[in-house]
């Protein structure tokens, strides 16, 4: 599984002298900055919450229901798109058997705001409904049954007003206004040298339009939870992303202290950016504040997860590059119109990453990049597993695809010629002290060239293609954002060791990696950690379980918090051996002697010496690295995001020429992780990143059709099944992160973004025709061959300015 | 049988126990396991036969819970991932998806074992089409399918 | 309200008496999707699941008959090609388990996979009533319109009877590779004499057949240039729509393309004589 090794190259800029051994009680390595593991770390232990997920014991959301609920909640939701409340008629609900109360937003006791960036989302609608799923009451029984009924019987009375469908609805003149500041939500801009005159000075100018598609998060573990107000605390079971800022804004809305907030995260199914923003926190906890004592519950059908849930953005990119005609990129010039939806959500920070990304790995001089955000009566848009560089990487890899083409280059060689290395700099200025697209381009190469497989023969209506992606992906939220993570590590009488993270585990491993960590530095086995999560009564903030940041933060907080008790437990063994405790280390359990191995006290017994010496066996850390805010005109910082990421995918598909159908056939991913704490779970973010760019490139989409989603369901929203993805073969480089816990850097989005430009840059050298419209679904495709054919060419549909032509700025 | 009253007495076993209630006859087999027997670890996801995270064993073969009506369980032997583990010791599946690294959010994982065991009990040793043909109506959202189809093919091994 | 008969003779009374007021259930995989999507659905129940002999699929001068309860599990092993290939692309292995045959023929939905393969080999559907007995109907009278049969309220679907000795050929187009939604499907049967039957899902507000298509093989045969025309007339005798599976341009053109590719694949199979009509 792991290929590393054989490609694993020292990275160029910091190509450091020797290490000082002015130490020799330090392990020496080839780095500075290489800790070599000898515990867990590194290793594929099991995951931690594996035997209970396996024996179908770990208690999701709707699994904490039975034998607990009082009363059942449920949201009554806007039916139109836009619309003015003119009543609320609640009688008839309240005379259905069982229905105990119905409540608006009249009733709600705090700000009834939401959002994770602006507060701008009521969380029951208070005059006007903005998006078909828009809360607008809530209705509360003693049973499922009965809560339906009466969710089915409230009637609400519109008055509706014009819909802003899409882009070019809310750009036009007349358009209705959905928000004071009117329809454009924000914008975010690159400016890096002269893009114009660099473009008119270039031997080649290719110019194409992307349109990517609305995408949901399609966890399986649908939206349910239990709450119950005790007069004192507001307990919430509730999955999401980031106790602690669902406990602040559950608080705001609801006008309670802080304090007054608990968030239990019960184990997640999935979530991928879609548990970001508030679900049903402030509806349970408002049901619950009514009636004291009781435990309130409530769960999202499928179709109600799809209709009130936040989307991945719909972009439309114009891209311009210019090169000369060796091959080398001069200038590129970008206008990306983002689709907010109703509100702003996560919107500023995917725009934001969005410009910051427009031009990915690739070394380009002048850039000139607009990012807009577009209100419209679609569902709200924000945070999704890879926001904003996932859209902009099919951009600039099939802008890549398409220069190849022009200038006759092979698309490799072009891609080398461009990438950026170790000291050179992104799009934002900030210099990559490791950058290893190269070597990730390479090894996917050499992976792909030397295990070429027995294809099949082709039908005669078939084509066989491959195609490459290669992306790059800034960590963490950065632009001096105050992004910190803290965790707390303890011995425990009985002799485990205990982590506490207020970060939340959905499947990704996060458990693993911060037990992993502990445990290695610790010298214990893994087999004695427990791992405390997500629990704002019991954890302390570790910000979210997004961005890719959890093995980068949580992992270097438990690391120092690990390596403060790691001094207790040395101290307690010195003094008990008569030796130094820089000569002791620990070590599988135990305290033992670096030069005289016969010193060894067993770890229990150094908890219970250091119980009886008054020693707090419990440490914790902090971790909070700056970055450094973007310029306001430019777009430029100094160090906009920690560190980068870097990846590399290829993909071998075969088009039916005549239905469009296209079926991958093979696949090759490739991550520098700087260090893969737990392989196998790395492999697995891998694998599943890769499954669903699979799904974005081929036949995800959420199809809008004047504000009502037409697939609110799995039979129409569809995911990759068994017969859809092949065997991804996984290859894992390790250059350590200079800053990351044990060289770490994370994995959880990248390969989501390489994946779908792998595959439609494969459909574009099988056809003949680069794909330029997200999903390349068999229709798609079969316009891209047939144009004459479609009625609907993609073409037709773009009716705002043509490129740039807004931005003479 | 016949009855016109509203509710239903049914009599089944499930994992082996005889279950004997008074259930409402719109009622789903998935809601009967979860919210009144309390067996959560069958998972309700689309509630239309997409996703296969529903899926139990009924006399042998492999049934979405989720668009099964209670009474249609007359008589039956409804087999759960509950009933999997022998005490302490994990079913082989159960240990070999923990090994590969097959259930990572997890909410898939019993209707995907629940499948397999279907499909294995019925055909210990499945080509790839049979595999693919026993498994294709489990979706799995975050994991992949590459660490679900080395356990079960690490399971076929150990099949008895 | 719900009835669970044991024998065929029950549930044909039980259907008389209740009419439309009762729903016959097979294996619940559209029924019960209903149910879950909407508080307001059918309420009481005829459960046809344990009735003797429904599920029995047997063979008989040639033909197969199928029980309505025949699940497209059972029909998935039948060595009609069209058939069993459609029937295996119906859902995963457990709603293959549950589906019945007379639950897709009751819905009768457009993009019925069951009910195309069905009508690309003539078969012949029996319709029971407690009283008036059985009545038999050709496949092609029997979907009247949008999810609207000929199939009255008091009757029952109790059997499908279809030829065994046909070449047939099925085509699906997907978004994806299993648990698919046609956005069009086409099958293709060829009797031992050489009557041509080309049928669609999902271009029309039912299923379908190209009769032009099919007269055109029956008169020139299966050379190039009367597959070209059939695919042509296909094309033009289909009216699909624009829906979020698909546009009808993408359908209408697919129905052109499996055409073509179809008949090219049974004049392959063909024995030299065969392929021209009698």
């Amino acid at each position: 599984m792991r290929n590393g090794d054989s490609t694993h190259q020292e990275p160029q800029a910091i190509k450091a002298s020797p290490p000082l051994r002015t130490e020799p009680l330090v392990e020496p390595s080839s780095t500075p900055y290489k800790e070599l593991p000898k515990g867990p770390v590194g290793r594929s232990e099991r995951r931690i919450d594996g035997p209970e997920k396996v024996l179908g014991t770990a208690l999701y959301g709707a699994d904490l229901f039975f034998g607990k609920a009082d009363y059942f909640a449920q949201v009554v939701r806007s039916e139109k798109a836009h619309a003015l409340i003119r009543s609320i008629e609640t009688g008839d609900a309240l005379r259905m058997p069982g229905v105990v109360a119905v409540y608006t937003a009249k009733d709600m006791p705090g700000t009834n705001r939401q959002g994770l960036i602006h507060r701008d989302h009521p969380v029951l609608a208070e005059d006007r409904v903005l998006y078909r799923g828009d809360g607008v009451a809530i209705v509360v029984a003693e049973s499922e049954r009965a809560v339906r009924r009466g969710r089915d019987a409230v009637k609400v009375l519109y008055e509706e007003l014009p819909v802003v469908a899409d882009f070019d609805d809310a750009l036009a003149e007349d358009a209705p206004r959905l928000h004071p500041d009117g329809n454009i939500m924000g914008g975010k801009r690159i400016r890096k040298g002269d893009a114009d005159a660099a473009l008119s000075a270039s031997d080649v100018i290719v110019s194409e339009t992307f349109v990517t598609q609305t995408v949901d998060h399609a966890f399986l573990d649908i939206e349910a939870g239990i709450a119950c107000w005790d007069g004192h605390l507001l307990t919430l079971h509730v999955s999401g992303q980031w106790a602690h800022e669902e406990r602040r804004l559950t608080a705001l809305a609801l006008g309670l202290p802080m304090e007054a907030v608990r968030i239990i995260t019960p184990a997640t199914g999935g979530a991928f950016g879609g548990r970001e923003d508030l679900s049903m926190q402030v509806y349970l906890g408002m049901v619950a504040l009514k009636h004291p004592g009781k435990t309130i519950a409530m769960r999202y059908s499928r179709e109600e997860s799809m209709r009130a849930r936040h989307k991945r953005h719909a972009m439309r990119i114009h891209y311009t590059i210019g090169a000369m005609r060796d091959g080398t990129l001069t200038a590129a010039k970008i206008t990306v119109y983002s689709n907010e939806g109703a509100y702003a959500s996560t919107g500023p920070a995917v725009l934001r990453k969005a410009a910051s990304h427009a031009t990915g790995p690739l070394r380009i001089p002048n850039v000139y990049v607009d990012v807009y955000g577009v209100y419209t009566n679609n569902n709200p848009t924000g945070a999704m597993r890879g926001f904003g560089a996932c859209q902009m990487a099919i951009a600039y890899n099939g802008m890549m695809d398409r220069l190849a083409e022009r200038l006759g280059m092979d698309r490799a060689d072009l891609w080398k010629q461009n990438l950026i290395h170790s000291g050179d700099a992104v799009t934002t200025g900030q210099i990559i002290p490791i950058a290893t697209a190269v070597e990730c381009l390479d090894a996917a190469l050499r992976q792909y060239r030397a295990k070429k497989q027995h294809d099949r023969p082709l039908a005669p209506h078939e084509r066989r293609g491959w195609g490459i992606s290669v992306i790059c992906f800034g960590l963490g939220y950065g632009d001096g954002f105050p992004d910190a993570s803290r965790a707390t590590v303890r011995l425990t009488p009985a002799g485990r060791l205990e982590v506490y993270t207020g970060g939340v585990e959905y499947g990704q491993g996060l458990l693993n990696m911060a037990g992993q960590v502990a445990a290695e530095e610790l010298g214990m086995p893994f087999s004695l950690v427990d791992v405390i999560w997500a629990d704002t009564g019991r954890t302390q903030e570790s910000g979210s379980s997004s961005a890719t940041r959890q093995t980068y933060f949580t992992g270097n907080a438990v690391k120092i918090a690990a390596s403060e008790l790691r001094e207790q437990v040395l101290d307690i063994a010195s003094k008990l051996l008569p030796v130094h405790p820089h000569e002791l280390d620990l070590h599988d359990g135990k305290a033992v002697g670096r030069f005289n191995p016969s010193l060894v006290v067993p770890m229990a017994k150094l908890i219970e010496e250091g119980r009886k010496r008054g020693y707090s066996l419990e440490a914790s850390g902090i971790f909070k690295p700056r970055t450094v805010c973007e310029d306001f005109d430019t777009g430029q910082s100094p160090r906009s995001f920690i560190t980068y990421l870097f990846g590399s995918h290829i993909a071998q598909v075969v088009v039916d020429m005549e239905t469009g159908e296209v079926r991958v056939e093979r696949y090759v991913a490739c991550h520098d992780v700087g260090k893969a704490i737990n392989p196998q779970s790395v492999a697995g973010q891998m694998i599943g990143g890769a499954t669903q760019g699979i799904g974005m490139a081929l036949m995800e989409e959420v199809v809008m059709d004047g504000g009502v989603m037409r697939n609110a369901n799995f039979t129409d929203y569809i995911l990759p099944t068994f017969r859809d993805v092949p065997t991804i073969e996984t290859i894992i480089l390790e250059n350590d992160d200079p800053g990351g816990p044990f060289g770490a850097r994370g994995i959880g989005e990248p390969p989501l973004i390489a994946a779908t430009p792998a595959v439609l840059s494969a459909i574009g050298n099988a056809i003949g025709v680069a794909p330029h419209t997200t999903p390349c679904n068999p229709q798609r495709v079969w316009e891209l061959l047939y144009p004459d054919d479609a009625q609907t060419p993609y073409a037709a549909r773009l009716t705002t300015a043509p490129p740039h032509a807004l931005l003479s700025k | 049988m016949a009855t016109d009253s509203t509710t239903w007495q049914l009599r089944c076993t499930v994992n082996g126990r005889p279950i004997e209630a008074e259930v409402e006859p719109d009622e789903t087999l998935l809601f009967f396991l979860r919210d009144k027997l309390g067996l959560t670890g069958t998972k309700g996801s689309c509630l239309e036969g997409e996703c296969g995270s529903c899926t139990v064993i009924v006399d042998g073969r492999a049934l979405n819970s989720c668009l099964v009506l209670c009474p249609q369980m007359q008589g039956r032997r409804i087999e759960t991932i509950e009933g999997l583990a022998n005490g302490d010791k994990l079913h082989v599946l159960q240990d070999k998806f923990l090994a590969s690294g097959a259930a990572q959010c997890g909410y898939c994982t019993p209707g995907l074992i629940m499948a397999a065991k279907a499909l294995l009990d019925q055909n210990p040793n499945p080509t790839e089409q049979e595999f693919f043909e026993g498994m294709e109506g489990n979706i799995c959202r975050c994991t992949g399918y590459a660490a679900i189809c080395e356990a079960i093919r690490s399971a076929v091994q150990q099949w008895k | 309200m719900f009835l669970q008969p044991r024998q065929v003779a029950e549930a044909l009374e039980a259907r008389a008496k209740y009419g439309a007021e009762i729903t016959p259930l097979g294996g619940g995989t559209d029924i019960v999707v209903v149910l879950n999507r909407q508080s307001t659905g059918p309420r009481h129940f005829l459960d046809l699941s344990r009735l003797e002999n429904y599920a029995a699929i047997r063979r008989e001068n040639g033909c197969y008959v199928a029980g309505g309860g025949a699940t497209f599990a059972q029909l998935g092993r039948l060595e009609v090609k069209a058939l069993s290939q459609a029937a295996m692309t119906v859902g995963g292995a457990a709603i293959r388990n549950a589906g019945t045959i007379a639950g897709n023929l009751g819905t009768a939905s457009p993009a019925g996979d069951g009910c195309v393969a069905l009508l690309a080999i003539d078969a012949d559907i029996e319709l029971s009533h407690a009283t008036r007995g059985r009545r038999v109907i050709p496949i092609h009278e029997y979907f009247t319109g949008f999810r609207r049969t000929a199939l009255v309220a008091d009757e029952l679907i109790t059997a499908v009877r279809f030829p065994a000795d046909w070449r047939t050929a099925w085509y699906k187009i997907g978004k994806r590779g299993s648990i698919n939604i046609s956005i069009v499907c086409c099958a293709i049967g060829m009797s031992p004499r050489g009557n041509v039957r080309i049928a669609f899902g999902c271009v029309a507000p039912t299923v379908m057949r190209a009769r032009q298509a099919e007269a055109i093989i029956a008169k020139d045969g299966l050379a190039d240039a009367s597959i070209e025309a059939a695919a042509q007339s296909a094309m033009k005798e289909v009216a699909p729509i624009d829906d979020h599976r698909s546009s009808a341009s993408y359908r209408r053109a697919m129905c052109g393309v499996l055409t073509r590719r179809l008949l090219r694949e049974l004049r392959q199979d063909a024995p030299r004589a065969a392929g021209r009509a009698e």
